[in-house]
Parts: C-alpha cells; structure tokens; sequence
C-alpha cells in the first residue's frame, strides 16, 4: 500500500494504523489513551486527523491505513481541535502549573511555588517529570484554560497494597481498563457510572484486594497520569540510573528495569524487550524487588561464634575461621545445600568446592520439590527422555490447554497470560481444581475434582482414550501393551464418586481432549507433592501421550532448571536434600554448610554449622559462622528459567554494606582452605569454565550472552515416547474421623532465599499472608471459628500454627496454607512432618484437624 | 417438524382462521398500548368480556386486546369494528351503555363519541376522526385490528405471507434488489439506503453472520418502536426473518429496553408463537433456510442505541461505542459482519415484499420513500404516535392531525430527533419532512421524536435542557462529548441564570464546533444541535437572557418575578394557603403581597388564583427590576 502523510509519500505493509504508520516514520501525533499494547480506544481524541476524501476528523489510532490514503496530521483545523479538545482535559485536571508561564523557572528555583494549592501542583504531583499529559501540553502549546476547572473531588483510595488511585487526576483513556481486561485477563476496573460521573472503579466500588486485581502494576504502568502511583515512590524524586536484570522471584525470568536513585531501587518495572514477559510483570517483579534487596533482614557483616554469641568480624577473619574449621570434615561427614535462587555460576562452585574441596558427595537443594525433580525421577526410572523442549510461547498457541493442580494466575503469573492469550483466540480451557479459580470464568470446562483424586481423573481420562482407540486401531507407541494392561486393573466403576464428577463431565473433557489440536498440559506442584506425586506425573505423562499433548511443568525458583544441569554433572549417590537433614538430626552428619532456606534444624546435631545467606533466619541461632552473601542485585550471573532459557542478569548496585556475592566468597574459602581451582576474579570467569564443563551448556555461546539462548538437555540416549505402566492400590484418602481435613497448599514462589515474602512485605502479607489458613465459610462456621483467630493444623505426625482465613470458592473438608520455605517453624507447613521434610513429595493431602489455638 | 411444503400450510391456517371468525362480525376493539393501559384499558376490556357474557352475546361478539391505535392523548380508545365505531376515553361505567345501545340496538353513545375542539363536531368513525385523516397507516395501521399476543391476528391479516413469497420465489439478491429499489431508508436516525446496508453486510466475507433489531429506543417522548413491539411484534420479525435471509444471517437479537415490560413481554411470546409454527428455528416453512431470534435487554443507557455500542452490550462488555470503520457489515457482533436495523426499518420489509418496491417507492419525496412514525407530544391538543408519509408539511402534521396548539397558544417551535435533533421555528412551518429538508434546517429526522413547543418555551432553556440530557447520557469514552456537553450545560446554566457574558454565545457556536468534529459516536456529534439550532433561529431570546438579563418566555426562575396586581387581588386568600414557603402576606380582603426575598418561584400562586380574578402575574427585565426596586423601597420605609 502507498500512503501520503503530510506529503511524505510512505510504503505500508499489512494491517497498521495511522498512528502506527505516523510514529514510525517520525511523524510526531499527540495521543493519550493509545498504547502500542491495547487495542485502539479512540477516546482523548488528540490523535485526530484529516483524510482527503473522508469526512471528519477520524482518530489516528483507530484508523487503519488503505492503500491511496491522502493523509494530514497538522492543519490548523486539526492543532485549533486539538488544542481544545486538550483544554477540555485540562478544565477536569489540575492545571494550573501545566500551563504556568513560569513553570520552568519554578522547576529551579520553586519561585512560585505557593501559587497553587499542593494538591493541584504539579510539583508535588507523583507523576511529576513522568506525565504524559505534562508532555502533551508541551508539545501544543497550551498556555491557558478556557474553561471552568472542574475538580471531581473523590477521595484518594489508599486502601489497597502497593499503589494508591485518585481518580481525580483520571483522564479516563480507559488504559489501565484496557490492560486490566486484555492483557491480564483479571478486569479488576472497568469504567463506571456516565455523563460527567464517569470514572474508573471496581465493581460496587470494593477495594481492589476483593475485586480481582493481582496486583500485577500493569494499570499503574500504563496511567499516563499520576492517577496510579507506586506508594513506594510516590515521595521519591525521579530516578538517576536505570538498569537492566532478571527477576529471580519465581521461573519465569522475566527481564525488569530497575530504577535507581543514590546506588538504592527506588522500583522495579518490567521490559518491554523482555523475551518471556514482553513488558509485563507480576506483583513480586513489580513491586518486591525494592523490599527484597532493602529488607530489614539483611545481614551486612560475617558472623562468628565467640563462645556463645554471633558476634561481628571482618570477612579476614571470617573467611579464616571457617576454612580452619571446615579443613576437618571430609566425604561423608560434610554435606552442602545451596539455594536454587542463586546464579548458575554460584551453584556450579557450590558443587565443585563439594566435590573438588570436601570432597562429599553429599550436595544437593531445594531443587528435590520441584515438578522436574519428580518428572526427572520417573523418567530415569523409565528411561526416558524428560520432553523438556518447549518455550512458554507455545502455550499460547495450544488449541486445548488443560491446567492441573495449579492456581496459575496466582502462582506463575506471567504463564497465565499464554494461557489467556490462547483462551482469546478460543482455545478450550479445562481446569481441574477442588477450589474454584479465578481463571474458571475462561474455562470450557471445571472438573470439581475432590482433592488429591487426580490418578483416578487422569486414569479415567485413560481408560476413555483406550476404548475409543480400540475401535479406531490407532497406532501403538512402546509400552502400550503394559499400559493397558496395567490400567485394566484399574476399577472405573467407583471412580465418579470417588473423583466427585459425573460421567457425563468426564466423557465432556474426554471430547475435549480427544479432539484436540497443539494440546497442553499444565501441572506444578499441586499435582508432586503428593504422596502419589511420581504415579501422578506417569498418569499425565501417558494421558499426554494419548492426546498428543505437550506437558508443561511448572516450578517455582528461578534457577531450577539451571540447578538441575549443573546437577547432572554431579554425583547422585550422595545424600539428597531430605536425607541431609535427616541425617543432620541423627547424628550422621558433622557439618554442614548451608546456602539457602531450610527447615529449622532445632534437633540437629552438628559439629559445625556454616550459613551463608542473605536473610536473618531462625538457624543462625544454631551456626558457627553466618557468611552475608549479597543478593541477585548485587552481582552479574546467569539464570536459566523454567523453559530453559539461559539469560544473563546483572549487577545493579554495588554490594550492600559488607555482603559479597556468593561466588566470591566460596572462592575466597576454597582458597584460604588451599584449593588452587577458585582462581576466578568474576562471574565471567566461572560462566565460561561452566559452559565448557556442565553438558546441558554445550551449545551456549558465551559472545551471545546477553541474548539469552535456549539449554540443551537431551542427551539422545534415552527414548522420547514410551507408555509407563502405572500402578495400583488403595486408596490412603479415606477420612480418619480424627483427621477430617484435608490439607490442600498453594504453591507460588514467595520467598527469595530466607525471607518469606508473604510475611515480610506489607502489600504480599495482604494480598497472601503466609500464615493464614483457609477454610470454608461452612467448615468454620461448624467448628465456631472467625476469620483471623489463631489456630494450630495437626496432623499424625507434627503440627503448625496460623490464622483462620474464610474463603468461599473453597469447598468443605479442605483447609489451605501455602507453602513456603524460609518462613518460622513454628507457622511452616513443614511442621507437619517432624524434621523438615521426610519425603520430597508428600506434602499435599494430608490428613489434619484444626483447633482454636489455647 | 414441518411437511415439505408447508408455505400451502401457511395458507390453510389462514382460512381456518378466517372461516373460524366469519360467525362472529362484530369486535370491540380495546387499544392495550402502554398509554392506554395507564388509563386502565385492561380493565375495560374485561368488564366488556363479562358484559358479553352477561348478555349471552359470546357467539357474535368478540373483544379484542390490540395494540397502540396511536391517539394516546384519548384513551382508553374502543373501537367497535367492522364499522369503526370511534369511542374515547371509555370509562367502566360506560361499558353497559355501550353493550346495550351499540352492540344490540345500533345506536351511537353520543357522549363517548370525540368532539373536533375547533368545529365541536362529534365524531362517530375512527377514520373520519382528524387526527387519523392525513395519516397513512401502513405501518402502523394493522395495530389496532391485531391481538399482539396471537399470531393467528397477524397470520388472519396476510401476516408471513411476504416470508412465503421470498422463501419460495425470490433469491436473496432479488429481494435486495426489491428493498434497494423500494428506496426504503433506515428510520433509526441517520437514513442509510437499507438495501445497500443489507448488501454490503451480504457480500461481507463470512460464514457467520448476525442481524439486530435496534429497539433501544431512548430519545425522551419517543415511543413509536415500542409501539410496534408491543402492537404488532410479527411484522417485525418476519421483516428480521426476510432481512436475515437476504443477507444470510442464522441469529438475530432484538435488543430491547427493559424499560418497556410490555414490549418484551409480546416480543417474546411472538418470537415463541413464531418458533411454535416453524417460522423461526432449523428449516423454516420447510424450506432450507434456518434462523433464530435472542431477546436480549437492555440496562437503558441511552448510548446503548447507538450501533457500536448496543453491539458491545451484547457482548457483555459495557455499552461504549468505537470508531467505524470497520463498519457492522464488516465486522460487528464479536467480529462478524451484522446488519443492524431499526424496529420500524425491519417493520417497513414485508410490506415492501408484498406490496412491490413500485408501490412502495410512490409514497413519499424522491429522495425519503414511503412513511415514517412520529411521536408527536408537548404542547400540541392531540399528542399520540402518528404515521405520516414522506414530504408531508410539518403545518399538517402540527395543526391538521396534532389539531393545533394547546390553550389556542402561540407555535414557538418544534424539536425533532430526539435530544441531538434540532429546534425548528414558526417560519419554518411549511417545510417538507423527509431526510434532507430536516437535515438542512439544522435538525434531523433521528427515529422520530417531535416535540412541540408554545409561546410559553424558553429557547435558552429547552436547549439548557437537552444538552443536560445528552450530558448525563454520554458514555463518557471520549473527551469532547464527556466534557464538551458538560462546559456546554454550565454556559447554558449561567445564561438562563442571567450571568452570562457577551463572550458566551461565542463561546458555545465555537465549542459546539469541537464537539460535533471530535466526538467519537453520533450521540455526541448531534448534541450541539439544540444549541446550534435555537442560538441560528432564536438568538433574541440569547441576547435578551444575556444583555438585558430577560428571559422573554417567563421560564427561567432567576430572571422572573411573581407579582400580585394589587388593582386585581380580592384577598381570597388562595394563594397565601398555597405558598410552600410562606411568602405572601395579606388578610382576608385585602391586597396580598409577595414578599420577593422568600419566594422560590414556583408557580403556585399563578396555579390557584382564580381566573376571573388572575391577580399573579410574571415578570422579566425592565418591568421585573421596577418592581423589586419599589419593593425594597418599601422594606427601607418599615
């Protein structure tokens, strides 16, 4: 197509806009409620511009280009319009300083400050130096006001966490309506009321933290205003640097700005040139980036055991003090475990100086919850290849996607928007869940499934496929025959009462699934940890198989995937994460050098402790030595995220106060203990020792570092498609009268390290308090229990404590409590089973009860 | 499901229907519109059941609940058919006197009869009655013969037979064919050559594509698509069932106010009657073309009227409208072209089918074809729905069938369009109504709203009025209609407030400009018009409120005074009783005074004092300031 805009003659290719076309080409259209994410609005109506041949004034960003269109944007008509159409805005915004003749000295030298009320000023307006109505009135010359002013005087909402609304300085450009609804799928706001009335707001006006919102920041992003404002920032000046990261606060590795005032994060936004998130964030990556790195908790000087107390040394004396002391323990009595929150380069030391410097295989991490770690396992069992080659995008292309065992807007919120992205585009949606979700209301189909029943769901859903394709005789992948006939034992006949659904629903999500195109299966940890978690993962895995699906395990920290390559350099023979703190308990072990959270080790009986973190916690009260490692902000690494993307993050600010970076110090101790293959001096150093060593980097080319390059982790020798025969027996789900709930927990990363994000942070405490836990308004009505009193959660074998919390989409006989490590003992789930946790996934379903607490 | 050929089936039904009601020849008749209802219309139909029975004349009498007869202003209307026996204002207690005298023994009720108020000739024949005389009731006219709630009264009056015909004989091109040639315009407002409409949505490139009834009628006095839905619902759907098979739709929706109970209460039993004998639903008449009417309600939001926007209140999302193009016919109802018409529009289809596009084209201007329904109302002596066809003078329609106006009062002006139509004045009485003529005087035909206005209307005022309207009524998506009519309705209050500046005409012509070139829809591109039209047409009354602070039309309470003439007052008493504040002063024969600090000006005193007496009277300007000066005079003496 040829276009002329303003006589420039320009050659246009597919479906865009005038607006488009314009900005392209540099031709400067003032706009408002445009935004290159939204779809066009047409409402502040400055982008206006004249067509040869067409009537009126059509909006530029509503308007798509046609081959021949004769276009001008700056006619007097046009500029008098805009101009008027700008001083409508203004006559509903405070004004006065916009169009002050004096701003620009008062910016220097505040001369005429008292001028104009406080609240109406803009140099006391949040947004000041950030406006995008302050440009506009810029760029057309705006210099006075016509109209009336009209202050809409509503109050400030400032009830919410994280960011306040006054909708008084609102233009209504319907943005962060439009952001709310298309991109994140949540529609907290919408407009509401008409006429001059017209604003935005939630439904019946309920504070945001009832209507939906997820605090995603993305509307606060999008305000042209300072409608929207970060509390965080609200008082702070505009930032002096700007620079570049990853988030490490779950897996999926979003990229992030992060701006900064005086070496200090003032907040955290996400990049549009992000490769997963494309310009979006989720609340930690919005908003908790600033309270992790500036936490309270953080410990800025090593620690040493004098006597009784902890007290402060320079990092000389503790670095000696810890290598004097470690130089004893050898092999099977030292054990390391190490956070999968730290870059790939730390975990790859932590390894080596196990293995090169105390020579143990006895080194492992929190890795061992995870969804890989139990796909991983029951592939090793098999003798298969994991089928780990996918990128979050394709789930946006999926025709059918089917999500289980996982909250995902709530626990990996950035999938979920693949996932509505697909549901836009009219992919079926089926979602098994006990509770309802917030995402059911784009789903095709719920399955109400009553917890910890989803083997029978998925062998059911077997069973269904395996009948249909006697009669179609489809062709047969390996391990059919004992697929089948290890699912003739299974008994259908009791499964719609045990799973709680019809069969008229069950043969609902069989059509739906059979006839699927690019399915894809959802899972995380709701669906391992289960004392059935392996023979979960085989059930789906051949499900998946049958319906040609592509599974998508969802993990929590950042680094997993990379914890889990380095990891298959290592040995497996030493002991795993739950062992090293059984045998910490027992005895067997004399030292242990911990890098991450952990459960509280009151019983352990060590020789020597070492922690290094970047948190005060509870187990400090038990170490020899506390190293302060500085976090991820503070350092330059790589991440590989859940889709095995390896992307670099980087340093944004130097270390606080004596904290170092974790690499740093494992190679001072290596050294200082005499190991001479520590020499590095940065993380560049141990990234490319990495990549030449670790197998599943082979193909990562260090030059291209910044780009972020895809991990290999098939090793071709194993099979990629083969059945697993499952297997059966009885049900453990029967209620015990002295146990009548079901313990059901909710997975999403809300921790970094030793702080639990959920306790610590204000705005997170409000939106998901780690302590609560949930019951049905039925259940606590039975049992006389009110919101917010304290309660204990017992089960046969150790108990924990926290606060009533009623929700309503929860279905009787199942309490909720989050999973979290790093949070107190005493309010950890882990304390349902005494001495941390004795199997990696036995955590879901537990049978408990609940009491007043005394 | 239905025989093969059921069209003949159609036929069949017919006959029985008619052959059933040959034994009964005579039918009272009772309009069951909404007016007429509030005049209690249900009751005195059943009063006339129970009399028949009484009388035992339920072999030869039938009575019939039919719908709105349009002569609202008279109601409840009777009409005793064949002959067309005109009662109005029938009340229960007539009911036995009717019966006796007009059913058994021939004779004429006198007293119900209607009384022409200029000739006071009693009127015994509905047609002979004025206000039908220039009428021409295609449209409306079977309304009053129909039950709405039987299909068997529309089947009985040829109704389906034009779905027959195009079923059976015609191709979808040649129906087009027929609607384009009839020249039939869309009555919703802006007049698109519906045929074309149709045509372009037809050759839209989709598998799925929708139909709509727009009958989110919202402008205020507006009443003639509920009328129609209420009065003869079939006529509409077969019109939306012929449109949908010209243009190859499967689903249509009717949006509707919720407004209107009774609209959507015989809409959708019609729409069930229609699928009850397969003419909505999969293979309609036995043919091979399927298609399904929603009801869908609206939350009445006057917005919701416009296209874009009643489209995404079907979607479920708020009623915002957006910029076209895409147009409807290329992408409307969740991205598939739909053609949307308005109730009278989909009304006027069989008609044309049946009757011929050459017939149809004959009636009215050469550019506006056939009829159109007005609503006529305010200050006129017949209000009521009246059907015109095109071209018709507007001194016809106000002084022939409105019968003048009110209390022998002066014609001010008349708004047409709904609140976005325009004012037009005295001198402008001769013009002729169709698309053009309307547009050229600054007014529009919008769906047909016309209010008439005496000399007792402030200009400044009823446009102060209808921008507050549009104001609160804008969606508030776009700046210039949100905030435009709102700095619009605050000039106009400051005029009639008597505070407005020399500055201030120019001010609201200048910034009606910017709201008519940059709103986003057309609610907010017409609504200047009152403004622009009362400021080209009445600017004295402007400058009157604004340079003399006079309001020559005695309307705007800050410029006028109430005032006892003490040469006339009798010291009744009257009005010192009525005052709600206690402002007038005075004693049994003597003169009454109103104090002028107190006094709200509400009209009370106006209201009670005696006619032979009117004592109170109004006044503005010059005469106004006197008398307050002399007033304050006074309180300085005390």
């Amino acid at each position: 197509m040829k276009v002329t805009i303003d006589g420039k003659k320009i050659e246009v290719k597919g479906k865009r806009t005038v607006l488009e076309v314009a900005r392209e080409k540099g031709i400067f259209i003032p706009s408002l409620c445009d935004h290159p994410q939204l779809t066009p609005f047409g409402g502040c109506r400055l982008c206006i511009v004249e067509i040869k041949e067409k009537g009126g004034y059509p909006p530029s960003c509503s308007t798509y280009v046609e081959n021949g269109m004769e276009i001008k944007t700056k006619t007097p008509r046009l500029q008098k319009l805009r101009r008027e159409i700008l001083e409508l805005i203004l006559s509903e915004h405070p004004n006065a300083c916009l169009i002050c003749s004096e701003k620009e000295n008062c910016d220097e030298y505040k001369s005429t400050i008292r001028k104009v009320g406080e609240v109406t000023g803009c140099v006391l307006c949040s947004n000041n130096g950030r406006c995008e109505l302050q440009d506009v009135v810029e760029t057309l010359k705006i210099d006075k006001v016509r109209f009336p002013s009209v202050y809409r005087n509503l109050e400030v909402k400032k009830g919410d966490p994280f960011f306040d609304r006054d909708y008084n300085l609102c233009i209504l450009c319907g943005r962060c309506v439009r952001v709310c609804q298309e991109l994140r799928g949540a529609a907290a706001v919408s407009f509401i009321y008409r006429g001059s009335q017209a604003v935005v707001g939630t439904v019946l006006d309920l504070p945001l933290i009832e209507s939906g919102c997820q605090f995603c920041g993305a509307c606060v992003d999008v305000c042209p205003t300072g409608s929207l404002t970060e509390r965080g920032i609200r008082y702070e000046d505009l930032p002096d640097e700007r620079a570049k990261t990853i988030c490490p606060l779950c897996s999926m590795g979003c990229e992030l700005i992060i701006d900064l005032k005086k070496q200090k994060i003032l907040s955290s936004k996400p990049s549009d040139e992000g490769a997963v998130n494309e310009g979006q964030a989720c609340v930690k990556g919005r908003f908790l980036i600033k309270e992790v790195v500036h936490s309270p908790r953080r410990i800025l000087k090593p620690l040493v055991r004098v006597n009784k107390d902890l007290e402060e040394a320079s990092w000389e004396e503790a670095l000696d003090f810890v290598a004097q002391r470690l130089k004893k323990f050898k092999g099977k009595e030292v054990a390391v475990v190490a956070s999968p929150q730290v870059s790939c380069e730390e975990y790859f030391l932590f390894q080596k100086f196990a293995s090169e410097e105390l020579k143990t295989e006895n080194m492992d991490s929190s890795y061992r919850f995870s969804p890989l770690a139990v796909i991983d396992e029951m592939a090793q069992e098999n003798g298969l290849e994991l089928g780990l080659n996918f990128e979050f995008k394709d789930i946006s292309r999926a025709k059918t996607l089917f999500l289980i065992g996982e909250d995902v807007p709530k626990s990996h919120p950035i999938i979920w928007l693949e996932v509505l992205k697909a549901a836009q585009q009219g992919a079926k949606l089926i979602v098994a869940s006990p509770a309802e979700l917030s995402l059911n209301r784009y789903s095709s189909l719920w399955l109400k499934i009553k917890p910890g029943t989803e083997f029978y769901l998925l062998s059911f859903l077997s069973k269904l496929f395996l009948q249909n394709e006697q009669e179609a005789g489809n062709p047969r992948i390996e391990g059919f025959d004992s697929f089948k006939s290890s699912l003739g034992e299974f008994d259908s006949s009791k499964v719609f009462e045990m799973v709680g659904i019809t069969r008229e629903e069950l043969e609902e999500a069989f059509g739906l699934l059979s006839e699927a195109e690019d399915a894809a299966f959802l899972f995380g940890m709701g669906l391992t940890q289960h004392p059935w978690g392996t023979r979960n993962v085989a059930a789906l895995w051949n499900l998946a198989l049958q319906a040609q699906a592509q599974l998508f395990p969802l993990g929590l920290e950042n680094n997993l995937r990379g914890v889990f390559e380095i990891g298959q350099n290592s040995s497996d023979k030493g002991l795993n994460f739950n062992q090293i703190f059984q045998a910490a308990s027992s005895g067997e072990l004399k030292a242990l050098y911990l890098a991450g959270p952990a459960p509280y080790l009151k019983k352990a009986n060590l020789e020597f402790l070492v922690i290094q973190d970047s948190f005060v916690n509870e187990n400090f009260k038990l170490a020899d030595a506390v190293l302060p490692a500085s976090t991820f902000a503070e350092t330059d690494g790589t991440f590989v995220n859940g889709e095995g993307r390896l992307q670099k993050f980087n340093k944004v600010i130097d270390p606080l106060g004596d904290a170092k970076p974790d690499w740093w110090i494992i190679s001072q101790l290596a050294r200082r203990m005499g190991n001479k293959g520590f020499p590095f001096k940065n993380p560049a150093e141990i990234t490319k020792e990495m990549i030449k060593v670790i197998p599943g980097f082979s193909n990562i080319s260090y030059a291209e570092l910044e780009k972020g390059q895809k991990v290999h982790t098939q090793d071709g020798k194993r099979k990629e498609r083969s059945f697993i025969p499952v297997k059966y027996s009885d049900s453990n789900h029967e209620k015990i009268k002295k146990y009548p709930f079901l313990m059901s927990l909710n997975y999403s990363l809300d921790y970094y390290r030793s702080l639990a994000l959920s306790q610590e942070s204000k705005g997170m405490k409000a939106i998901r308090d780690s302590r609560w836990i949930k019951i049905s308004p039925e259940d606590a009505e039975k049992l006389n229990l009110e919101e917010g009193e304290s309660v204990v959660v017992e089960s046969s074998s150790g108990k924990f404590k926290g606060f009533v919390k009623i929700v309503k989409s929860l279905p009787k006989g199942i309490l909720g409590a989050s999973f979290l490590l790093g949070e107190d003992s005493d309010f950890s789930v882990s304390g349902l089973i005494p001495i941390g946790f004795q199997e990696s996934h036995s955590l879901g379903m537990l049978p408990v009860k609940i009491k007043r607490e005394k | 499901m239905m025989d093969e050929y059921v069209p003949t089936k159609l036929d069949e039904i017919r006959a029985k229907i008619s052959e059933s009601r040959k034994e009964k020849k005579t039918c009272i008749t009772v309009c069951g519109g909404t007016g007429c209802h509030a005049y209690g219309c249900m009751k005195v139909a059943e009063a006339f059941k129970d009399e028949i029975i009484r009388q035992n004349l339920q072999d030869s009498v039938d009575v019939r609940i039919t719908g709105c007869h349009g002569f609202c202003e008279r109601g409840p209307i009777t009409v005793i058919q064949p002959d067309g026996i005109f009662y109005q204002r029938i009340q229960l207690k007539d009911i036995k006197e009717v019966i006796s005298e007009t059913i058994i023994n021939k004779k004429i009720v006198n007293r119900l009869l209607y009384t022409e108020p200029r000739t006071k000739e009693k009127i015994v024949y509905e047609k002979e009655v004025p206000f039908y005389k220039k009428q021409r009731r295609i449209i409306f006219g079977n309304n009053g013969f129909i039950d709405p709630t039987d299909i068997n009264d529309y089947i009985a009056l040829d109704g389906y037979k034009a779905l027959v015909k195009v079923l059976f004989d015609m191709t979808s091109e040649e129906v087009i064919a027929d609607i384009k040639a009839s020249g039939l315009r869309g009555r919703g407002g802006a007049g698109f050559l519906t045929g074309k409409k149709w045509e372009v949505c037809r050759d839209a490139n989709s598998d799925v594509k929708y139909i709509i009834c727009n009958a989110d009628e919202g402008d205020p006095g507006a009443y003639m698509d509920r009328s129609l839905l209420e009065g003869n619902p079939h006529s509409v759907i077969e019109g939306m069932i012929i449109g949908a098979y010209a243009i190859g739709a499967s689903l249509g929706f009717i949006y509707v106010r919720m407004e209107y109970p009774l609209a959507v209460k015989n809409i959708t039993l019609a729409v069930e009657q229609a699928k009850g004998l397969g003419l909505l639903g999969e293979s309609i008449l036995g043919s091979e073309f399927k298609f399904d009417i929603h009801i869908f309600r609206g939350a009445g939001a006057f917005v919701s009227g416009e296209e874009t926007s009643l489209m995404a209140s079907i979607e479920g999302r708020r009623a915002f409208p957006r910029q076209r193009p895409p147009y409807p016919a290329q992408e409307g109802l969740w991205g598939k072209p739909t053609n949307i018409n308005n109730v009278e529009t989909w009304a006027n289809v069989p008609l044309v089918i049946n009757k011929g596009a050459e017939w149809y084209s004959q009636i009215g201007t050469k550019n506006s074809k056939g009829t159109k329904i007005f609503s006529l109302v305010g200050k006129i002596n017949n209000t009521g729905l009246v059907e015109v066809p095109m071209g018709i003078k507007l001194r016809e329609i106000i002084y022939d069938i409105g019968g003048g106006i009110k209390d022998d009062k002066k014609f001010k002006a008349v708004q047409t369009g709904g609140p976005s139509g325009g004012c037009i004045p005295a001198d402008k009485l001769d013009l002729s109504i169709d698309f053009e003529s309307l547009t050229k005087a600054g007014s529009m035909m919008g769906s047909g709203g016309m209010i008439v206005m005496d000399e007792d209307t402030c200009m400044v005022d009823v446009a102060r009025y209808f921008l507050d309207f549009t104001q609160q009524e804008s969606c508030g998506k776009c700046v210039p209609c949100r905030i435009g009519t709102r700095q619009l309705v605050d000039i106009l209050t400051r005029i009639t407030k008597g505070k407005g500046d020399e500055k201030d005409l120019e001010k609201l012509i200048d910034l009606s400009a910017s709201v008519k070139d940059g709103s986003l829809c057309g609610l907010g591109q017409t609504a200047p018009n009152p403004v622009l039209t009362t400021i080209r047409y009445f600017k004295d009354e402007y400058e009157a409120h604004i340079k003399e602070k006079r309001c020559p039309a005695l309307v705007c309470k800050d410029l006028i005074i109430y005032h006892i003439e003490p040469d006339k007052c009798v010291g009744c008493l009257l009005c010192l009783k009525n005052c709600p504040v206690d402002a007038i002063s005075g004693e049994r024969k003597k003169v009454h005074v109103i104090d002028q600090e107190l006094c709200i000006k509400c009209g009370a005193c106006l209201d009670v004092c005696p006619p032979k007496v009117s004592a109170v009277s109004k006044y503005t300007g010059n005469k106004r300031d006197r008398i307050l000066m002399k007033a304050s005079r006074q309180r300085v003496k005390k």
